[in-house]
């Protein structure tokens, strides 16, 4: 019933794509007429929406209200830090006992994650993330989806000048779903796909020819794993936890070690 | 602490009326808004020594809808039932944009009390998406962090939520001013 494409275009309506993606999404629209259907309800109903639902302001009693709270904070905990530099909390707002363990899980979990990424700029770390994103657009995941690595392997060799290690490790919980050709940092890169639950990790890989790899990092709530291994340079790129990500790199390099030694 | 406290109101409280809005577009019940909006400020504040220039709306969101779905557990447990019928939808965020000519003034009003209440009918994860993106103008990686789902989530709810507004706008808007004239 929906072009196969829709996703991709809405995309493209939101500004999430790249120059190239953009020019190729450009060439579909042009002989698709429900995709062009598509492009013209989105501009409508974002038109709609921004012109008849002006933004609506916090009252003035809000910020009072907020100024009053914040005031009361300040002075209360000012005296208490404890030694870990935590404070104790003397005034609880009136729901803080229905908090629990979720929401403010979840409040850590988004803080953590936000305040790990720095603001540095990098063009290796940016592409890294660009190229790790755009994978997740529908259809640009794989280039060659296979599990068996004696199909993906060999087709990097007629898609890149890289020959990464690859790998099923569906029973420690990676499982191999394919491969692609990416550009990183205007060189060319493979790119071996694994899903993890519900996450994809992408593990890139490219001639080690530049400085000093960078040290693992997190960026716009991904995390990056980088190392080495051979003439290879490598980093693994996904939203799971550091410990999924790092288990996977470990599987990796030491299959890596193996084949240097065979 | 002064001085935390001096960052917090330049860095975060600019993001107050953002914060307001997504606040009102969650909740079915307006009194409790401005409950929510506090207690998101205040956790906010307690956290802000550990924020390191990272986007700050999308932290902040995320807080409020955390303590949207605090509130609404609350409100559940005491076995309120919301009535979204009692919300006003000129109070607030819904205000008509201005125009000279009155006559179009009254079209667009209608137009946007129903927009108003077409959205506030979509499920809670596809209103939440379409807000974040047309109303807070916020890129997929943002609203994905403030809801908590991978992007392609966010993409596929997007996708549904602006059919759904779509569709239930045609089917109610024009049928009903076909019937008109
Ligand atoms: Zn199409």
């Amino acid at each position: 019933m929906e072009c196969a494409e829709s996703l991709r275009v809405q995309a493209y309506f939101d500004g999430e794509v790249d120059a190239l993606s953009a020019a190729d999404i450009e060439r579909h629209v042009e002989h698709c007429a429900e995709c062009r259907a598509l492009l013209q309800d989105l501009e409508q109903t974002r038109t709609a929406i921004r012109r008849d639902l002006t933004p609506g302001r916090a009252p003035p009693e809000l910020h009072a209200r907020i100024r009053q709270a914040l005031d009361q904070e300040t002075a209360v905990n000012t005296p208490r830090p404890n030694r870990w530099g935590r404070t104790t909390w003397r005034t609880q707002p009136f729901w803080v006992g229905a908090l629990g363990g979720i929401g403010s899980a979840a409040v850590a979990a988004t803080l953590a994650f936000l305040v790990l990424s720095p603001s540095i700029t990098n063009p290796l770390l940016d592409d890294l993330v660009a190229a790790h994103v755009r994978s997740l657009m529908p259809s640009h995941l794989t280039d060659v989806v296979s599990t068996d690595r004696h199909t993906v392997k060999p087709w990097f060799a007629g898609h890149t000048d890289v020959s990464p290690v690859v790998a099923d490790f569906a029973q420690q919980g990676y499982r191999l779903i394919g491969g692609r050709a990416d550009y990183l940092d205007h060189q060319r890169s493979a790119v071996v796909v694994y899903q993890h639950g519900a996450h994809v990790i992408n593990v890139f890989s490219w001639s080690a020819s530049r400085g000093a790899l960078p040290g693992n990092t997190t960026r716009g709530g991904y995390h990056l794993a980088f190392w080495k291994a051979g003439d290879l340079e490598y980093c693994a790129v996904s939203d799971t936890g550091w410990d999924e990500l790092l288990g996977l790199a470990r599987l990796l390099r030491d299959l890596s070690s193996r084949d240097d030694r065979e | 602490m002064d001085d935390k406290r001096g960052r917090f109101e330049a860095e975060v409280l600019p993001h107050l009326n953002a914060a307001y809005r997504f606040a009102r577009w969650l909740s079915h019940s307006p009194g409790d808004v401005d409950d929510v909006v506090q207690e998101a400020l205040l956790r906010a504040f307690r956290g802000f020594d550990a924020l390191r220039g990272s986007d700050v709306k999308a932290w902040l969101l995320a807080i409020v809808r955390n303590c949207h779905a605090t509130a609404l557990k609350q409100q559940q447990r005491r076995a309120f039932v919301p009535l979204p019928e009692e919300h006003d939808p000129r109070d607030g965020y819904a205000m008509i944009a201005a125009t000279t000519d009155p006559e179009s003034a009254s079209i667009r009003r209608d137009d946007a009390r129903s927009l108003e209440r077409l959205l506030s009918a979509l499920p809670e994860e596809h209103r939440e998406v379409l807000v974040l993106r047309e109303i807070e103008d916020l890129d997929y990686r943002a609203i994905a962090t403030i809801t908590n789902v991978p992007i392609g989530t966010v993409m596929s709810r997007l996708a549904r939520a602006r059919a759904g507004l779509k569709a239930r706008w045609l089917t109610e808007v024009e049928g009903e001013r076909r019937g008109v004239r």
